[in-house]
C-alpha cells in the first residue's frame, strides 16, 4: 500500500493546520493509501513522523504557511503548498502525489 | 473540555445583520465581549484583522472561522453566528460565508481548549457536519450538532 506523509502547519496554528491534516488523511484513505500527516499547531507538534515514516514515504505532502523542519525529507518526492491550498485541493494533492509527480527535494 | 463548555447560547446568534466582513467581525467579538468572554473589544477586533489579512479564514463550504489568540481574551469561547443570505468572507472557494465560529484563545494558560478547537477543524470537512450546521435552526439544535464532537474520539 502506497504511503503518504506530510506536514501541516499556519501562522496561529488553531484551526487550518488540523483541517488540512484532516483532508488529506480522508483523501488518502478515499485514494486506497496510507497517510501520516504531522500537525504543528499552537498544541505543539503531534503525530510526529518518525525516520522510519518517512522512509517509508512514498511521497511527502507540506502544507504549511509557517516554518517546517525540511531537512528530514531530503531525497524524498516532495510538494509544498499552502495549507488553504491542501484543505481546498486535498484530492488533486494525493492523485498527484500517488501517481509520483513531486519532485525530489534536496536540502540546501 | 467539551466544545458545549466553549459555546453557551449567550455567544450565539441565530440572525446575524451583518451584512460585510468587517461588520460581522465586529459583530460575533460584540457578543464575546458582552459574555465578558475578552477584556478589550478593540483590540481583540484588530487581533482577528491582523489574522486574516495574512489569509482569510473563510475556508469555503460556506464557513468561516475567525480566530485570534491573544491577551485580550479572558477565558476560552467560541462564539457562533450564521447569516442566512450569507457574508462575502473573502472565502477559499469565493462562495458566502453562512456560518461563523469566532474562536477566542487566551494567550497563555491551559491548553485544553485547544485540543478541542482542533477536533472542531477537522470536523469541519465533514460534508454531513456542515450539512448538518448549515440545516441547524436554534442554539440547541446548533449545539446538538456541535456535541458529537465531544462524544467522538479523536
Amino acid at each position: 500500500m502506497a504511503k503518504i506523509v506530510g506536514v501541516t502547519s499556519c501562522p496561529t496554528g488553531i484551526a487550518h493546520t488540523y483541517m488540512a491534516a484532516e483532508a488529506l488523511e480522508k483523501a488518502a484513505k478515499k485514494a486506497g493509501a496510507k497517510a501520516k500527516i504531522e500537525t504543528n499547531g499552537s498544541i505543539g507538534v503531534e503525530n510526529k513522523l518518525s525516520t522510519k515514516d518517512i522512509e517509508e514515504a512514498d511521497a511527502v505532502i507540506i502544507a504549511a504557511d509557517a516554518r517546517v523542519d525540511m531537512a528530514r525529507f531530503d531525497g524524498k518526492p516532495l510538494k509544498e503548498v499552502s495549507v488553504s491550498h491542501a484543505i481546498k485541493n486535498a484530492k488533486a494533492l494525493v492523485d498527484e502525489a500517488l501517481a509520483g509527480n513531486f519532485t525530489i527535494y534536496s536540502k540546501k | 473540555m467539551k466544545i458545549t463548555e466553549l459555546m453557551t447560547e449567550d455567544i450565539m446568534c441565530l440572525e446575524l445583520t451583518s451584512k460585510t466582513k468587517k461588520e460581522v467581525i465586529k459583530e460575533l467579538s460584540q457578543l464575546l465581549f458582552d459574555a465578558d468572554k475578552i477584556s478589550d473589544l478593540d483590540k481583540f477586533v484588530t487581533e482577528i484583522e491582523t489574522r486574516e489579512a495574512l489569509s482569510t479564514t473563510g475556508v469555503g463550504y460556506g464557513i468561516a472561522i475567525p480566530h485570534a489568540k491573544t491577551k485580550f481574551v479572558k477565558t476560552p469561547a467560541l462564539a457562533f453566528g450564521k447569516s442566512k443570505e450569507g457574508i462575502d468572507y473573502d472565502s477559499m472557494d469565493g462562495e458566502n460565508a453562512h456560518v461563523f465560529f469566532m474562536i477566542a484563545a487566551p494567550a497563555d494558560g491551559a491548553n485544553l481548549h485547544l485540543q478541542t478547537l482542533a477536533k472542531l477543524s477537522r470536523k469541519l470537512i465533514d460534508e454531513q457536519f456542515r450539512n448538518d450546521l448549515l440545516e441547524a435552526s436554534d442554539a440547541k439544535e446548533v449545539l446538538k450538532v456541535l456535541s458529537k464532537i465531544d462524544k467522538e474520539e479523536k
